[in-house]
């Protein structure tokens, strides 16, 4: 299998040789990509107006913010609202919620969509095939008021799930599932898992098509199974985008979600259940301290900024893909 | 070619703006059109008392904090109060947030519409700006000025000194005819009464004793479903159905937030007492007994009301105005109200032999919460003659009765009456939606109307009243010789001048240390009550529950109400 890690190396130095020949810029290729030209310049006034002037909020998390008084006339108050922010115990809790869940939904999609996608390519019949793969990322487009709802009757005292436990004999009262702290990041995942499952394995299965038939071929001459197959092809071919992927989702790992906590959230398990933009919400929205919610906001940035950056230079050594 | 792409490419992204716009946009479009119909009627609307229909009708918008049901666009007696004052509401309730979070989210985004009730949160409006100042319009409208006396209307002040919004509810013209105990309760079905032949239910022993008796010999409904025979809601800030019973068990009134004992007068802490001690410890043991639903600690507002209107919930303690509109016009739909579904009230204490103040009489005055008036809005003049109009007898009786004919008759006598298919309709949501229009969260009156003769609600007219009541009810009341639900549960009339010190609890925010102390007492009671009464080992729960309570320091909470209610009393 030596030849085939050659190969990949091969691409990546492909890559690199292409930066080595770009041309220089001259008022005569500028003419020629004029209309590119426009056209990214549109994207970067949009990307300015709708992503780089709302970060002039941010002060607002130095101030004690009044919308009465506005960004201009509200009183600064250094790191107050950060100080508050750290010595508020459910401010802790809730970042521990946040990265617990985070990360369990991270690794727990990131594998099931793999193991999806190479299951589903396994599957030789077409209609089959192309039956269970639209079936299943079909969830991706509910909202999650649907998806609670629907969790909600399936979880309740008598819903699906407690029915067919009480009919096996496994439990004799109903489990009531929202009201333990246990079962909340489990169903939370579970959750994620059914809805996106289907949806991400789609990138996956076209990666793992985009993989030259020879090497299946050439490997089956060698008397490869399925299984060495799986290891030695599927699994090198689509590692490039393997980490792509998985680069991305770190930096996302403190969007652990909000929908889903909060609605399905309750009294009993807040405990584990609220996140850092329930959090946000709650205090800046509903208590009205703009300027606690939007300190919030700035640290879950800034850890989502460090950890993308982290996770990138991992890759950077282990001589991954990278994003930058 | 290369001039169209081009224009193609702003095309585009005046499209993509325009989209991504949208949110904030759409409030300013909508304003923009309404200001130039508003303008051309400002002379009418602002000098006569009911301008007739010249052809334009102001449109307003009103958001309302709470969860309502939205009227159809073409409602018809919508159109009427529009043809009669030249102005209609599009009235928008709210969808699954909080109160504070709805207007959290209007006050960032600084677009207002043009009426608001923002409940809990209507000091983030004041403290935002948002609201117009009532002081220089009140004298022009003789129908809002009429509702308050000075002395109320200056305890809406802020502390600007200015009015900024007026309560709806609760407030009597003339005689007082409450019917329906419109407050909270520990509530019974009729049928459980009835059942154990209408036994004095007194104490909170006594009506668990009574629910699982009743559950106990009648495990089902006639049509299968299982009879729960307590249940509990606490969903957000609807948990006042766990929370706050143990002050009425205490046998004080409903101050919401704390007990105000009229020796001194002082502020005790209902949360730590040991009735509360008592009660929740009950609660545990019922709960562990099998008697109080699993559910009752995870389900939403509409499980509940859902869970409600299948009948099969023997009992719970709410306020009639959280659940009864619903849940009893499904009873009457599904004929489950002549079986005996329907709740009638218990004055329950911790012990016999106590008084008990659940029901208050002669209307409260509420300042915390109210409709205000936005500084979005255009035409603020017509805003308040539109307020003024629905206050007059005519218009209001459009609201609460409906159109004479259709929804209600009139006897020889010139009382009003309903036959039971109006009774029916008027319990039917689809023609609520297409018909009924009551504007139910601005001011209306209760008590007499100003003929002298009827109610200003069908609920309040004696007679009606009588005469919609459900058998099992006529029967149960008969059975205890009283008439309405207030004489069910035994009516109070004598709380203090202070009453009720909710309104300033509800004014609160994270300003001041009490406030801080306020919101996270809301908190650990959240998350602990539920634990507690779920409990294995109550007393261990207990001592746990106080240690995380004390920890938010409720005595920074208890401070501030204490000096408020020195304020109040004058001291």
């Amino acid at each position: 299998m030596g030849i085939l890690k050659e190969r990949w190396r091969g691409e990546g130095m492909a890559r690199t040789g292409a930066k080595a020949n770009e041309k220089k810029i001259t008022w005569k290729e500028v003419k020629r990509q004029k209309v590119l030209l426009i056209w990214s310049a549109a994207i970067v006034i949009y990307g300015i107006i709708f992503y780089y002037l709302p970060l002039g909020g941010w002060i607002t998390a130095f101030q004690n913010y009044k919308p009465k008084d506005g960004l201009f006339h509200s009183k600064f108050v250094g790191l107050d609202k950060f100080k508050f922010l750290f010595s508020d115990d459910t401010f802790i809790k809730v970042v521990r919620n946040t990265v617990a869940m985070g990360v369990i939904n991270l690794v727990v999609t990131f594998v099931m969509a793999i193991v999806f996608a190479i299951l589903l390519n396994e599957v030789k019949n077409t209609f089959g095939k192309k039956t269970v793969q639209t079936i299943s990322y079909l969830p991706h487009f509910l909202s999650w008021i649907i998806v609670t709802g629907i969790l909600h009757d399936v979880l309740s005292g008598t819903g699906i799930i407690n029915e067919v436990l009480m009919k096996l004999s496994i439990v004799d009262q109903p489990i009531n599932f929202f009201a333990h702290t246990t079962y909340f990041w489990p169903i939370v995942a579970f959750a994620n898992v059914w809805k996106e499952t289907g949806w991400n394995a789609i990138i996956y299965l076209s990666a793992i098509t985009a993989i030259d038939p020879s090497l299946y071929e050439a490997a089956s001459m060698d008397g490869a199974g399925r299984w060495a197959k799986i290891k030695h092809i599927t699994l090198p071919g689509i590692r490039p985008t393997i980490m792509i992927l998985l680069l991305m989702n770190v930096g996302n790992v403190l969007n652990a979600g909000f929908e889903i906590q909060y609605l399905l959230g309750n009294g009993l398990v807040k405990s584990v259940s609220e996140t850092i933009d329930i959090y946000v919400l709650k205090w800046g929205i509903s208590q009205n301290d703009f300027s606690l919610g939007t300190a919030a906001g700035i640290f879950k940035s800034l850890v989502s900024i460090i950890l993308i950056v982290i996770a990138n230079q991992m890759a950077k050594r282990a001589g991954e893909e990278r994003l930058f | 070619m290369k001039r169209r792409k081009i224009t193609a490419l702003f095309m585009t992204t005046a499209l993509a703006v325009s989209v991504l716009g949208g949110c904030g946009g759409g409030g300013s479009d909508s304003d923009a059109g309404k200001g130039s119909v508003a303008n051309d009627s400002t002379e009418t609307g602002g000098s006569a008392a009911s301008s007739k229909g010249d052809g334009d009708v102001i449109e307003f918008t009103a958001f309302f904090a709470v969860p309502g049901a939205e009227k159809n666009d073409d409602n018809e007696i919508k159109e009427i109060i529009a043809e009669k004052t030249g102005a209609k509401v599009k009235e928008t309730w709210l969808t699954g947030q909080t109160a504070s979070e709805a207007v959290g989210t209007i006050v960032a985004g600084g677009e207002y519409p043009d009426f608001i009730d923002g409940g809990d949160a209507m000091k983030t409006l004041y403290d935002a700006g948002a609201l117009v100042a009532w002081d220089d319009y009140i004298d022009k409208y003789p129908n809002i000025k009429e509702y308050y006396s000075d002395e109320e209307w200056d305890k809406f002040r802020q502390d600007d000194g200015h009015i900024y919004w007026m309560n709806q509810f609760n407030n009597i013209y003339g005689e007082d005819k409450t019917t329906t105990h419109n407050d909270e309760a520990f509530w019974v079905q009729a049928r459980v009464l009835e059942w154990a032949d209408y036994p004095q239910i007194k104490t909170l022993d006594q009506y668990f004793d009574l629910l699982t008796s009743y559950a106990e010999a009648n495990p089902t409904m006639e049509d299968g479903t299982k009879n729960i025979p307590y249940t509990i809601l606490c969903e957000d800030w609807r948990y006042f159905c766990l929370e706050n019973a143990p002050q009425f068990l205490d046998g004080y009134p409903n101050d919401g937030s704390v007990i105000v004992d009229p020796e001194g007068p002082t502020i005790v802490d209902y949360n730590t007492t040991d009735t509360a001690k008592r009660y929740f410890q009950k609660l545990n043991e019922e709960y562990h007994k099998g008697n109080v639903d699993p559910e009752s600690f995870t389900q939403t507002y509409d499980e509940y009301i859902a869970k409600l209107s299948t009948g099969a919930v023997l009992g719970m303690c709410d306020q009639w105005w959280d659940f009864a509109f619903d849940v009893h016009d499904v009873f009457k739909q599904q004929g489950l109200d002549t079986i005996g579904c329907n709740y009638v009230p218990l004055g329950l204490t911790i012990d016999e032999g106590m008084e008990n103040q659940w029901h208050t009489t002669g209307g409260t005055l509420n300042v915390a919460s109210g409709l205000g008036i936005t500084t979005s809005c255009q035409d603020v003049d017509a805003a308040f003659q539109f307020v003024n109009d629905l206050l007059g007898q005519e218009v209001h009786d459009l609201r609460y009765w409906g159109v004479q004919g259709v929804d209600y008759d009139v006897d020889e006598n010139g009382m009003y009456f309903r036959t039971e298919d109006q009774r029916m309709n008027a319990a039917d949501t689809a023609y609520k939606a297409s018909h009924l229009c009551d504007y139910s969260y601005f001011p209306n009156w209760k008590g007499s109307s100003r003929d002298g003769k009827n109610a200003m609600w069908p609920e309040e007219q004696t007679s009606e009243f009588l005469d919609s009541l459900a058998e099992p009810v006529a029967k149960c009341f008969e059975a205890y010789g009283v008439s309405t639900y207030p004489e069910m549960i035994g009516s109070v009339d004598k709380v203090g001048e202070w009453f009720p010190m909710y309104s300033f609890s509800n004014t609160m925010t994270t300003e001041t240390p009490g406030g801080v102390a306020w919101t996270k007492m809301g908190e650990v009671k959240h998350e602990w009550l539920p634990k507690v009464v779920m409990a294995d080992d109550f007393e261990d729960g207990w001592s746990q529950y106080m240690e995380v309570y004390n920890a938010a320091n409720p005595q920074d909470f208890l401070s501030e109400m204490q000096a408020e209610l020195d304020r109040r009393v004058g001291k």
